[in-house]
């Protein structure tokens, strides 16, 4: 449900384009601003509420039956609004934010640059704002463009893949669905080995394939990323990090259930993860900032890989006659 | 039951838009239903509230309201004048307004996404051609605002307005207050910085929302230091996060290991054939990333870096630092 604020935005918006189209249809009308047809109907009941004068009877006479909009009285009132600093500085952050997405089809970006100047040119000062704004996006240019052309010609991909969990290099099939990018781009598609739905991260490509065979995901509800790329399900394995002041970060950056205050200033992370012993990097990485401490398997594998690790310090000594 | 917010300031607006002189306050609220219903049931008080509110909220759309001190009759005056309100001519083609389509949808915070919609419908209405059909629907860039301090911060910034807030700086067991000039945001890998000048350090800084606890408040008065013309937050935390490096680290990965460390190495030699020895950049935070590898990296130098990767290896394997007694 939308706010008051944007209520008055869109209605202010909506009388100016209703005023040129007598008639209009609302389903059209609807999705010519990106709403529901019950929000629109909603609000050309406000409307006629609407004008300058309630007693002098000056109120806007727009009506519907539900399925026309006809405004009986159309006057002058609705020229086009100027931009808003805030609409202004939404709009041109995204759109050089997007302009500079690596592997952006080069016509896009020339579009959204000469937009950006139109835009800027429009919204005079109010444009000033948004220098004060900046979003980085980041890809692998060539990575991107194949997945973006795999997309638009629904074909299958090849992947050579890095694993961050398990450390190395895996190969697989993959029917694109979409490119997501937050911080970094991630190819979501339906991996065929696994048979399940992954992201994949593009900065760990290795290589990348657009084959002849066509791309046939099943047929998937498109997740809703709202509280993250990252969402483990219900029933996943659950793990329970503790953290002293230093490993704070770890709340940062993984998606979680909960993280309690300890009295060191640390945190206790519960999260879950689908594959905890891919979470074996992130146990190592940790030094003396944390610990796993759930499950037992995680905690034993990372203490394990790292006095496996130590022994190659002493080979290396050894060699290199260090103690 | 009261009359809706937005029906109320939808009128308002529509009587400072349609004037050609400026209107008193009087006239307004003789004018605006919701103003009078206001008046006669509440007080003069409660109806001047109201109004200044409200003339906040359509500032805030970008309707601009001028004031006339003295108007009328020494009555203040009010109206939104149609020259200075008016859009000026924009011409986008079939291909520009594709692009901002795609460009409006990347917000996932509510108010931004509020506006970059409210800027489509404003250009939607002046005639700019946008295609109802949903193009690049299989390319989602996302910008990402779940900090909570991400608004007051924006807002404070676009108005050149100090503020205070406590803050965890990285590694602190407490949070610290913080008082301070913001100049710019910036979001790099899905988290949100705030570059700005910290009063008390008297020394320019950069914060992470995410590490903001508690309100962000806004202080009275205006900013002290000179804003820098150009604010590059991102360099400040890409440095931090060790890019822009210019020490160098040697190592040795297994064959089949350390994709991420292979495609920045300067140097790639093939040692025998498990191992390889790889010259990489070394920069901040290296140490932390080097353990994750595990078995399959041995660091060689320099030797701090080869001492802090040790002792992060001691540590999970539940071993004291190395010198010190278990």
């Amino acid at each position: 449900m939308s706010n008051a604020i944007d209520q008055t935005r869109r209605m202010l918006s909506l009388v100016t384009y209703l005023r040129e189209r007598p008639g209009a249809e609302v389903a059209e009308v609807a999705r010519a601003f990106g709403i529901t047809e019950r929000e629109l109907i909603n609000d050309l009941n406000v409307l006629p509420m609407c004008g300058t004068s309630f007693r002098g009877g000056d109120l806007l006479d727009i009506d519907t039956d539900g399925d026309r909009i006809w405004w009986h009285n159309v006057d002058d009132v609705a020229e086009p609004l100027r931009l808003a600093a805030d609409e202004a500085t939404a709009l041109l952050v995204a759109a050089r934010a997007v302009a500079g997405l690596p592997g952006l089809r080069e016509r896009d970006r020339q579009a959204l640059t000469r937009a950006v100047t139109k835009i800027e040119d429009a919204a005079g000062e109010n444009a000033e704002g948004s220098a004060r704004v900046g979003v980085t996006f980041e890809a692998e240019g060539q990575v991107f463009a194949d997945i973006d052309r795999a997309l638009s010609e629904g074909r299958l991909i090849w992947l050579r893949y890095y694993s961050h969990g398990r450390g190395g290099m895996t190969e697989r099939e993959v029917d694109p669905i979409r490119l997501v990018t937050e911080g970094h781009t991630y190819l979501e598609g339906w991996c065929r080995v696994s048979e399940d739905r992954r992201l994949f991260r593009l900065d760990r490509v290795a290589e990348i394939k657009v084959l002849d065979e066509p791309a046939d995901p099943p047929r998937l509800e498109p997740r809703d990323l709202s509280a993250g790329l990252v969402s483990p399900a219900a029933d996943d394995p659950e793990v329970v990090v503790e953290v002293g002041p230093g490993g704070r970060w770890v709340a940062e950056y993984y998606t979680h259930d909960s993280a309690e205050e300890l009295p060191d200033g640390g945190l206790r992370i519960t999260l879950r993860s689908a594959d905890p012993a891919g979470l074996r990097p992130l146990a190592l990485r940790l030094g003396r900032d944390g610990r796993i401490v759930a499950p037992a398997e995680l905690a034993d594998q990372a203490r394990a890989a790292a006095v496996a690790a130590l022994q190659g310090y002493q080979l290396q000594g050894y060699q290199d006659g260090r103690a | 039951m009261a009359i809706a917010k937005a029906e109320r300031l939808m009128n308002l607006a529509l009587c400072l838009m349609n004037t050609r002189r400026p209107l008193s306050k009087k006239e307004l609220r003789e004018s605006v239903e919701a103003y009078r219903e206001a008046w006669q049931q509440g007080s003069e008080d409660a109806f001047n509230r109201m109004f200044e509110r409200d003339k906040d909220d359509l500032r805030e759309l970008g309707l601009v309201i001028d004031v006339d001190e003295n108007a009328l009759d020494g009555e203040i005056g009010y109206l939104a004048r149609r020259d200075r309100n008016r859009l000026p001519e924009i011409a986008l083609d079939a291909e520009e307004a594709a692009a901002l389509t795609l460009a409006a949808r990347v917000w996932q915070q509510a108010k931004m996404s509020g506006a970059a919609s409210g800027a489509l419908q404003k250009l939607r209405a002046a005639g700019v051609p946008f295609s109802e059909d949903a193009e690049h629907s299989a390319l989602q860039p996302r910008i990402p605002a779940r900090e909570v301090a991400f608004e007051p911060l924006l807002v404070a910034a676009r108005d050149r307005r100090p503020v205070s807030f406590e803050y965890r700086k990285a590694g602190a067991a407490v949070p610290e207050q913080r008082s301070v000039e913001p100049w710019a945001l910036e979001c790099w890998r899905g988290h949100w910085y705030l570059a700005g000048w910290d009063r008390d350090r008297e020394a320019a800084r950069v914060f992470r929302l995410g590490r903001i606890t508690g309100k962000v408040r806004s202080r009275a008065g205006r900013f002290t230091g000179t804003v820098p013309e150009h604010v590059d937050v991102r360099a400040v935390v890409a440095a931090f996060a060790g890019e822009g490096a210019t020490a160098v680290a040697t190592v040795r990965v297994r064959r089949d290991a350390g994709f991420p460390l292979r495609t920045k190495a300067l140097n790639t030699r093939r040692v025998d054939e498990a191992w390889d020895e790889l010259e990489i950049p070394y920069g901040h935070g290296l140490g932390a990333q080097l353990a994750e590898f595990g078995p399959d990296l041995v660091v060689l130098g320099p030797d701090d870096l080869r001492a802090d990767v040790i002792d992060r290896l001691r540590a999970v394997a539940g071993l004291a630092p190395e010198g010190q007694p278990a």
